[in-house]
């Protein structure tokens, strides 16, 4: 199979990589990149858990082509906490015990920070609204809905 | 504490400077910034990928696997041949005597659709696919059976012609797995005594657990023969065990490492299919290597046990029970993995909910062509627990008193016999918050203010149903030998030169921050602060062994025994405090100070005399003394029944059937609440798992050709998100003022709890909704307009 060179930022960092043209977003970041915090939970754009930013969009990297990164800006859960700084979407994940087992956190995070990107003060409705793509079976989400609200409420 | 959802209450609070706080939990910080390794996320050198291959035909003999193509591609190949033949069974939690064995690492046979019976490695992830394409199965498909009725029909295909118990291979009879009966009483003369009697039957469907993360596994082998393992599991050294048996090398060269856990909720109280295979891979092929199967993988490798339930009841006039008699068929698709417990533990709960004189219980569990069955959160208590509750809130309307009332009058509690798992696990009630959570729930929900049943006539009609439950807290019981379950688990303290401490506990945490607990627990023992507790990584050559975090016994069983090492290393760290000191040990006191943050030894009729935990620690060091430290094995002989009660109100909306939850009072009883943040999120993640089960989730499959229908989280299957919840302020979760004597500081359980009682509250509330009962689940929005036209033509 023919391979391409794509380049594109990964938290902030540039990068080149070879890829197939039917390769994921997803493995690339994961396998290429070694940046294993963003979760495969059904490559099937079911659960969230593979979401990440494509300049400034969630997106869900198992149904993105790797190819259609190039020349974008991608950001992981990696790359959410500038200079050793923890986004306050990070925050107020921990201080609301919004994180159990931990596997669906990073996709839920990364969405939360677009919906505060795009609604800053969101209704309780409209958080549920925007996550209800991302499928959580540990914590019945009261605790992320409440922690996404508060981030809101500080204004961050 | 607030009522708010994530935040829990507690109408009282102990003094405590660790147990009962709120922190942000240790492994937090790894979990939301992608660094936790999850076991999806292993990589190592030279690691090579493994796929297996999985059967399209629900039973069928595997005749032979042409392996040529795959290896002239590079990859190592495995299969029936190439494996160890010993069956086993891969929840070794059972003693032998009850633990009955179907399972090879890859067999000559396939019992379900999607079983795996052959796997290949290569060093890449694509080659790997390619090559497990590229091989060449010859088929011989036999009968496939996919009810019960048809699997005990004479002449019906044997899905396993014997199965092993301890040296003996024993045959398997029309596909029945094995059976269970339990009697109490005289139950001809309980009927007799009866002055009425009600007969119901209920059905509980078969569930995937749809843990987000699907099982992976990777080996590395060793030079020396040895192996490493990182696997999805709730036990690292029952899996450690079974890999020794299996492949015959000896336990000191097997680690298996404890990760952390995409959730389990039971899938992996077992060793997971794939993990054997792996191993089988790394020692055919010499690299380490990864096997993470894909979701549809995984959903084809375990659902929670369907269960049909008879019960007859036999009461006094007033409504006293006086006899029951209980059927279960619980169907449990192609491999026994714990059947035998599985139907003790529904006689057990069955037995623990209401006093209930004479009772006759038969369970019989039969093999089909499906997806193996195994535990999920509750291990029977949901299905027990639904029939019971739903037919006691009928009994009561027919009474014409409060099921509230009517419930207290008659539940076990206080000074009762609670059946921890089964006949062979009980021990007497000595902590018992029921009737205070039953009735902050009432005023929390309206109790007193629904509506009558059948009274709404309107499209949307609402309606509010009770329901209380438990689970058990571990399988302890008094008994020194002949235990049908193992029990016990294991905890190293050691104090650092800084004042600091490790905990290293082979126990696992599902996410609901069962180490969070053991760390506050250790915490408080010795004085230190909370952030001075470190929870370690281990693996099985470093810890000591803990069963498997199973029974919701993580907080109560593996609690104790951290309690108990911690009280060790105090004593130590307490007499060497004396010698420096020079007073004695008894008069020594340690308490965290806060503004040194770390833990102060000191005497309090002499306060002068004082050292930190770490200057003593530094000291023993200096001084060559020894390191502070204790390691403990403990076996708890109780099995406290963890409390849930749960009130629900419900919209139904006549024309689409759809059911909506409007509001939530959940309320638990977990003795002393160690982590209050997090056991709210335990009630209401019960919530949400249990409001799937009631009404939603199912797994089923094509009944000719036994093929899974639903194979995913929203297109044909379904799985609660967001929008199933109610709002925060509707979310009511409180925990009741109690003490378990027995366990750590007072705690007890909570986890399986927290959904058990979910479905029967479900059921009452449709039922205070509509004036129709429901006794099958789950309760669809077909189920619903199907009962609402029988109404309408009745
Ligand atoms: S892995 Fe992408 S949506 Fe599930
Ligand atoms: S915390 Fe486990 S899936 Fe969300």
């Amino acid at each position: 199979m023919k391979t391409r060179t794509i380049a594109f930022t990964l938290n902030g960092e540039p990068r080149e990589v070879v890829v197939r043209p039917n390769d994921l977003l997803l493995n690339v970041i994961r396998d290429h990149e070694l940046l294993t915090g963003t979760k495969y939970g059904c490559g099937i754009g079911e659960c969230g858990t593979c979401t990440v930013q494509v300049d400034g969009k969630p997106v869900l990297s198992c149904l993105t082509l790797a190819v259609a990164a190039d020349g974008c800006q991608v950001v992981t859960i990696e790359g959410l906490a500038e200079g050793g700084r923890l986004d306050p979407v990070q925050e107020a994940f921990l201080d609301h015990a919004a994180v159990q087992c931990g596997f669906c956190t990073p996709g839920m995070i990364m969405t939360s920070r677009s919906l505060l990107d795009e609604i800053p003060q969101p209704t309780e409705e409209e958080v549920r609204e925007y996550l209800r793509g991302c499928l959580c079976r540990c914590t019945g989400y009261a605790s992320i809905v409440r922690a996404v609200l508060s981030v809101a409420e500080k204004g961050a | 504490m607030s009522g708010e959802p994530g935040m829990g209450e507690k109408t009282s609070s102990h003094e405590h400077h660790a147990v009962g706080r709120v922190v942000r939990r240790k492994d937090g910080l790894a979990k939301v910034t992608g660094a936790e390794q999850f076991a999806h996320d292993i990589d190592l050198p030279r690691m090579w990928y493994g796929r297996v291959i999985r059967s399209p035909h629900a039973h069928a003999r595997i005749l032979s696997v042409d392996t040529a193509e795959a290896e002239a591609m590079g990859a190592v190949c495995l299969t029936y041949a190439d494996v160890p033949k010993l069956k086993y069974n891969e929840r070794i939690v059972s003693t032998p005597p009850f633990l009955y064995r179907d399972r090879q690492v890859l067999a000559d046979k396939a019992r379900h659709v999607g079983e795996a019976f052959a796997a290949v490695a290569a060093p890449t992830e694509a080659l790997a696919e390619k090559a497990v394409r590229a091989l060449k199965v010859k088929y011989e498909p036999l009968q496939t059976i996919t009810s019960v009725e048809d699997a005990m029909r004479p002449g019906a295909d044997p899905i396993h012609d014997t199965v092993r118990l301890e040296d003996a291979e024993i045959p398997i009879e029309n596909n029945v797995a094995v059976r269970r009966n339990v009697e109490v009483g005289d139950i001809e003369a309980g009927f007799a005594e009866s002055e009425f009697i009600i007969e119901r039957e209920y059905s509980t469907q078969p569930i995937y657990h749809a843990q987000m993360e699907t099982k992976a596994v990777t080996c590395r082998p060793e030079p020396d023969g040895g192996i490493t393992v990182w696997p999805c599991t709730q036990s690292i050294h029952n899996t450690r065990q079974l890999l020794g048996e299996i492949y015959e090398i000896p336990l000191h060269k097997i680690n298996v490492k404890k990760i952390a856990m995409g959730g389990s909720f039971g899938s992996s109280i077992q060793m997971n299919s794939v993990i054997p295979i792996c191993v089988g891979l790394a020692l055919k092929s010499r690299h380490p290597v990864k096997l993470v199967t894909t979701r549809e993988e995984d959903i084809h490798d375990h659902v929670r046990y369907p269960t049909n339930i008879r019960l007859k009841l036999g009461l006094k006039k007033d409504g006293t029970p006086v006899a029951g008699h209980m059927h279960a068929v619980v169907e449990i698709g192609a491999h026994n993995i714990q059947a035998f417990p599985f139907l003790g533990g529904l006689a057990g709960f069955w037995a623990s909910l209401y006093r209930l004189p004479h009772m006759k219980y038969e369970g019989i569990a039969i093999y089909t062509n499906k997806t193996p069955t195994c535990a999920m959160q509750g291990f029977g208590a949901p299905q027990v627990t639904f029939a019971v509750e739903s037919l006691m809130d009928e009994i009561a309307h027919e009474l014409g008193v409060d099921p509230v009332e009517y419930k207290l009058r008659h539940y076990i509690g206080l000074g009762g016999t609670f059946w921890g798992q089964g006949p062979a696990v009980k021990s007497i009630i000595r902590s018992d918050g029921v009737s205070e959570l039953l009735r902050i729930g009432a005023e929390r929900i309206g109790w007193k203010d629904r509506h009558a049943p059948g009274s709404q006539t309107g499209r949307y009609r609402r309606g509010i149903g009770m329901a209380r439950g438990f689970h058990t807290s571990g399988v302890g019981h008094p008994k020194a030998t002949g235990a049908e379950m193992i029990d016990y688990s294991g905890a190293i303290v050691k104090i650092n030169e800084d004042g600091s401490v490790d905990v290293a506990q082979s126990l696992a945490d599902h996410g609901g921050g069962t180490l969070e607990a053991i760390a506050k627990i250790v915490a408080e023992e010795l004085g230190v602060p909370i952030d001075m507790v470190g929870m370690s990584p281990v693996d099985t050559r470093t810890s000591i062994y803990d069963v498997t975090t199973h029974a919701t016994r993580g907080v109560y069983a593996g609690g104790a025994a951290a309690h108990k090492a911690a009280r060790t290393a105090k004593g130590i760290l307490l007499d060497y405090a004396g010698r420096v000191l020079d007073v004695l040990p008894d008069s020594l006191v340690v308490e965290p100070e806060p503004q040194l943050g770390q833990g102060v030894i000191y005497c309090p009729n002499l306060p002068e005399r004082r050292i930190t935990v770490g200057e003593l620690a530094k000291l023993c060091q200096l001084n060559s003394w020894g390191t502070i430290s204790a390691v403990e094995s403990v076996r708890q002989v109780n099995c406290p029944p963890a409390y849930v009660i749960y009130y629900v109100e419900v919209e139904v909306d006549t024309d689409t059937g759809n059911v909506k939850t409007c509001r939530a009072a959940l309320g638990s009883d977990c003795g002393t609440v160690v982590n209050p943040d997090l056991a709210a999120g335990q009630l209401i993640g019960g919530l949400s798992k249990g409001s799937g089960y009631a009404l939603i989730e199912e797994a089923r499959w094509d009944p000719e050709t036994g093929e899974l229908l639903n194979r995913g989280f929203w297109v044909d299957g379904k799985t609660p998100a967001m929008g199933e919840m109610p709002p925060l302020e509707d979310i009511h979760t409180f925990f009741s003022d109690t003490y378990e004597p027995s366990g750590p500081f007072g705690a007890k359980g909570l986890g399986e709890a927290s959904s058990n009682p979910c479905a029967g509250a479900y059921a009452n509330a449709l039922y205070n909704a509509l004036g129709v009962r429901f006794y099958q689940l789950p309760v669809t929005p077909e189920k619903v307009l199907a009962a609402l036209a029988r109404e309408d033509a009745a």
